[in-house]
């Protein structure tokens, strides 16, 4: 945990923050809202004093209620990993600009997360399907997408097969999504 | 008839083969012998007036014939050698050694579909791999495999080689174009513009040689080199020798240079939609074409079929096997029975519990190895042109050895460089050449006179 | 003759059945469904620029069962004659969806599923995920088991350079390097399934340390193969260092500096053939890298060839650590005590190791259940690959099988 860097990103980003910057083991973890994306993730790679300049990780998140993009950093200035979370895009048509402006190898990163999540990435010059077949519909890594034996969708979701109560074969699988407690 | 059938019903395979074989035989003989009161005449005559039709249609049948078990050595050589080098086994499952996979290779080819695909320009597809077959093919009808033993001696030779020898790549562009694939196209295409590129260097190279010659017939090359190896033509054209194989090797698209079937670049080339039989003339003639250009690298360079030092002790065989009259006739019937026993005896007598036609078996191999032996050593001593075919085939397979370590060993160069290399540094080698090879004839000739 | 896609008449018009008996249809609608184009409208402005095809320009289909694609990758390229113009890789002919299997599936098995994604370095799937499932439920490993863990590592990481170095060479034409490097990564291969009991996807790692001590057919493998490894590095690398027809090849060719290498993502070798010294165990340091001494070798040109011989000195680097876990190695146990079923509390947590090819990374969040809530897998192959559009353009065609070779992707992480 590396505390400077926690005072660091609080006196500079204070007002952008959406909560408290968090801290646990070698990770520190920012949330912010989808707009100011491009603008924090520009100062944490132009900055001197952070130099962000590998962009370890891009990924999408559904939690169930809303969806997510986190951003993972390294820079020679902390010993932490620098995890950026844009929240709170809506899960029926789920913005956020892009930043290939800045890793142009970003490019293909957010084209998986459009691909499984459906997020668009505005600014993104070719967002289209990755992996799955181009005329797909759905969006694989949704939470409302079950797999046919998905363990989740049964009554005793995330229950393992042998603890679970014994249910009917013609029981009703329960429609509900799974949705994230994480905080 | 009822009974003849009856009979014939009741006898075993073999008797019945024999059986149906009599007849045949009867009706054929007659008519052979028919056919040849009546046509025989005729045919001598119009043999003596064709002679050289006659030459042309036994010789090129020979080379026809010869492609086949050369192409099945080289490619089992290639096989083989290039596991060897590779700390692999090869092949091991058909015949000693694996040596009969590359004929079970062939039967495998002949079996399997002929494959056009659709979109295809048939005619041109169909005749592609024959045009690139019979071009490779008939460059052998100039080349003297020993004193005597050639297709034809035409005083131009060389550029006949040459000629025919660069009609092979029109083969290959045409299977490229007509296959209908983006792959077949690039490897047609490259291959067009690697040929265009060496068969310059490649034809430079030997012009000094002919300046040295006086002559392009590959006979009186062949002939001019006679003597000890110090009189191969390599010593006097070291640099030409030097061009001659390197663009030699790109002209038979061998590995560093087998960009037109790169198959970790454009899949398989011009061959890439081939199946069947026309991949297998494809393939044919890629190893014929290995063996064609190490013969005339050694016709050229390496003293063709002369010996390269004379034999110390010479040996001479005063044996005429048709003077010996009844008494060789009997011999002939006798040596090979006494023979069989003489070489199963031990073996009968070493094993007990085996069964004594085992050993009969033993004898008669071990007696065929020795009398083959025998007989070859005896053609050898006794005939000029088995001498000049065994050195001729000796150094031949030793350059196709080469050819193979060079795949083993070697990875692919780029188009580019290939280009570069042809065009920047081989012509000139070989202007300067010429050049050196002209200058010192003069000035032999001049301080001389 | 100026080819756009097939506009208005579509390529979906043919009926399926055509072909070229049938004589409604011409050979030139045939054409039109045999080509590279998507038989669908552009969905970007990169697609719409890419598919147009202008004067002289050709699509190749490079793909997906192309000899030198390292797995099954399609790659549509615009050649003009030889020279590329443009590329457009397609991915997802291998996609599992190994993310959706493992939100369905408990941590434990989640680690079977993340094996098979870079299946030549099997390791360094699985290290990062148990390292976060670590963060997550706050558990100490022992050290002799990250001990083990960094052994094992980097045994997987010399048979993966190895493998990679005779690619490399086949896919310039070369046939013996690879069976020579294989004698190698053959030798490591047994070792570690002496080790783990699989050759290739070997699930060795546990949540909390790993599956089992080492054995005694391990370690007298590993001592027979140790006292005469930095020969046989040695002898493989006199096959191809030396070579005329492969330096050429490689030298000066997809020249990438450092600044545009953290642009693209790129981590790894790769990037460290560039100049930068970013090696995770160093600039991040893990497991018990901080107490073992090596070195990050670097090279300056960034180009094929410095990939290449980046990986041989990475090699040479990890017979260094593999002497000095062997030496320093504590007692102990191997696995923490964890109850069976884990439920981590509600978190996030990111590993990352430094692979073979780069920066494995896991990030996962838990939500309290006993399978991870999401599970997110980043594989430095993808990003390499992007980058083809940066790298090959301008080259010639046998120029992307070099770049593609020093690249050395695994398509089994890149589809995930």
């Amino acid at each position: 945990m590396d505390r400077p860097l926690k005072r660091r990103l609080e006196s500079r980003f204070g007002e952008r923050l959406v909560g408290p910057v968090r801290q646990r083991h070698d990770e520190t973890e920012i949330r912010i809202g989808p707009g100011d994306v491009p603008e924090v993730l520009r100062a944490l790679h132009d900055e001197p004093d952070l130099r962000f300049l590998v962009l370890a990780d891009v990924a999408g998140v559904d939690t169930g209620t809303t969806m997510e993009i986190v951003y993972q950093l390294w820079s020679d200035t902390t010993t932490d990993w620098l995890r950026v979370i844009a929240v709170g895009l809506p899960r029926e048509d789920p913005r956020v600009p892009s930043i290939t402006f800045l890793w142009k190898g970003a490019e293909w990163l957010e084209r998986e997360a459009y691909d499984m999540f459906g997020i668009v990435f505005e600014g993104n010059r070719d967002l289209r399907r990755i992996f799955m077949p181009p005329d797909y519909k759905s969006y694989p890594l949704r939470k409302d997408f079950f797999l046919p034996d998905d363990a989740s969708r049964s009554p005793g979701a995330g229950v393992r097969p042998m603890e679970r109560p014994f249910s009917p074969s013609n029981a009703t699988p329960a429609a509900t999504v799974r949705r994230s407690k994480a905080g | 008839m009822t009974m003849l059938g009856r009979n014939f019903a009741r006898m075993s395979l073999p008797a019945k083969l024999l059986l149906g074989a009599i007849p045949v035989v009867i009706v054929l003989s007659l008519g052979l012998v028919v056919g040849l009161v009546f046509v025989g005449p005729l045919a001598l005559v119009f043999i003596d007036d064709n002679q050289p039709l006659l030459r042309f249609l036994v010789a090129a049948t020979a080379v026809l014939l010869m492609t086949v078990p050369t192409a099945f050595l080289i490619i089992y050589m290639e096989m083989k050698i290039i596991a060897l080098m590779n700390l692999r086994i090869g092949p091991d499952r058909v015949g000693p050694f694996g040596s009969a996979l590359s004929v079970v290779h062939g039967l495998k080819v002949l079996m399997k579909e002929d494959f056009t695909p659709t979109g295809a320009d048939r005619l041109v597809f169909t005749w592609a791999p024959v045009v690139t077959f019979l071009a490779s093919v008939m460059t052998l009808l100039v080349i003297p495999f020993a004193p005597g033993l050639f297709g034809a001696d035409l005083n131009i030779g060389l550029l006949y080689f040459f000629a025919i020898g660069g009609i092979s790549v029109v083969g290959l562009l045409m299977g490229g174009w007509a296959s209908f694939n983006k792959y077949s196209l690039l490897g047609g295409i490259r291959s067009a513009a690697q040929a265009v590129s060496y068969e310059i260097p490649l034809v430079l190279s030997v012009v000094g040689l002919i300046l040295l010659a006086g002559s392009m017939s590959l006979n009186t090359l062949v002939e001019n080199q006679a003597g000890s190896f110090l009189d191969w033509y390599v010593w006097q054209q070291p640099l030409g020798v030097l061009i001659f194989m390197i663009a030699a090797t790109a002209e038979v698209n061998r590995t560093p240079f087998d960009l037109t079937e790169a198959d970790s670049e454009i899949v398989a080339g011009f061959a890439t939609e081939y199946s069947g039989m026309r991949f297998g003339f494809f393939f044919f003639a890629e190893y014929v074409n290995v063996f064609i250009i190490s013969a005339l690298a050694v016709t050229l360079f390496f003293g063709g079929w002369n010996a390269p030092f004379d034999w110390p002790f010479p040996i001479t065989l005063e044996l005429d096997p048709f003077g010996y009259g009844l008494a060789g006739l009997i011999a002939l019937l006798l040596i090979p029975v006494i023979g069989t026993l003489a070489f199963a005896a031990p073996f009968w007598m070493a094993r007990s519990d085996r069964p004594g036609w085992e050993a009969l078996v033993v004898g008669f191999v071990l007696f065929n190895l020795v009398a083959v032996a025998a007989v070859l050593g005896w053609a050898f001593v006794s005939f000029d042109w088995v001498v000049g075919l065994f050195w001729f085939m000796a150094k031949a397979y030793v350059f196709v050895f080469f050819f193979v370590w060079m795949r083993a060993t070697l990875p692919r160069i780029r188009v580019d460089q290939l280009m570069n290399f042809a065009w920047k540094w081989l012509m000139e080698l070989a202007f300067l050449n010429i050049f050196i090879t002209a200058a010192a004839i003069i000035l032999i000739e001049y301080l001389r006179s | 003759m100026t080819a756009t896609r097939p506009g208005d008449r579509g390529a979906f018009d043919i009926p399926a059945h055509a072909s070229t008996d049938d004589p409604r249809v011409t050979l030139e609608e045939q054409v039109g469904v045999y080509e590279a184009v998507p038989p669908f409208p552009p969905r970007t402005e990169r697609e719409s620029e890419f598919y147009t095809v202008r004067d002289g320009e050709l699509l190749v289909n490079v793909g997906p069962h192309h000899p030198s694609t390292h797995g099954v990758m399609r790659v549509v390229m615009k050649i003009n004659g030889e020279q590329v113009v443009d590329l457009d890789p397609v991915l997802g002919y291998l996609h599992r969806g190994v993310e959706k299997l493992c939100e369905n599936a408990d941590y434990h098995q989640t680690i079977t599923q993340l094996d098979p994604l870079e299946y030549v370095s099997s390791l360094f799937c699985e290290w990062p995920a148990v390292m976060a499932y670590e963060k997550l439920l706050d558990v100490t490993v022992p050290r002799r088991a990250e001990y083990i863990r960094v052994l094992s590592g980097e045994l997987n990481r010399i048979s993966s350079h190895a493998l990679a170095m005779g690619f490399h060479a086949l896919d310039l034409g070369g046939l013996t390097p690879i069976l020579y490097s294989f004698i190698e990564r053959d030798e490591m291969v047994e070792m570690l399934a002496a080790l783990t009991g699989q050759r290739m996807l070997f699930n060795f790692f546990r949540i909390g340390g790993v599956n089992g001590d080492l054995n005694h057919e391990f370690m007298s493998r590993l001592g027979d193969w140790m006292s005469r490894a930095t020969q046989q590095v040695e002898a493989n690398i006199g096959l191809l260092n030396e070579n005329e027809l492969f330096v050429r090849r490689n030298r000066g060719l997809g020249v990438i500096d450092s600044e545009t290498a953290l642009r693209l993502c790129w981590t790894g070798p790769n990037l460290r053939a560039t100049g930068l010294p970013f090696d995770i165990r160093r600039a991040h340091p893990y497991s018990v890298y901080p107490e073992l001494d090596f070195d990050i070798p670097t090279r300056r040109e960034g180009d094929s060839l410095a990939r290449y011989l980046l990986r041989i000195d990475e090699i040479k680097q990890s017979l260094r650590i593999i002497d000095q876990c062997l030496h320093q190695m504590p007692d102990g146990p191997v696995l923490a005590t964890l109850p069976r079923l884990l439920r981590p509390r509600p978190g996030r947590a990111f590993a990352a190791v430094e692979g073979p090819r780069g920066e494995y990374a896991v990030y996962a969040m838990s939500d309290g259940t006993d399978q991870p809530f999401r599970l997110r897998i980043h594989d430095p192959s993808f990003l390499h690959l992007a980058s083809f559009t940066h790298l090959v353009p301008g080259n010639l065609l046998a120029d992307w099988m070099t770049i593609n070779a020093s690249l050395d992707p695994i398509m089994g992480g890149v589809d995930k």
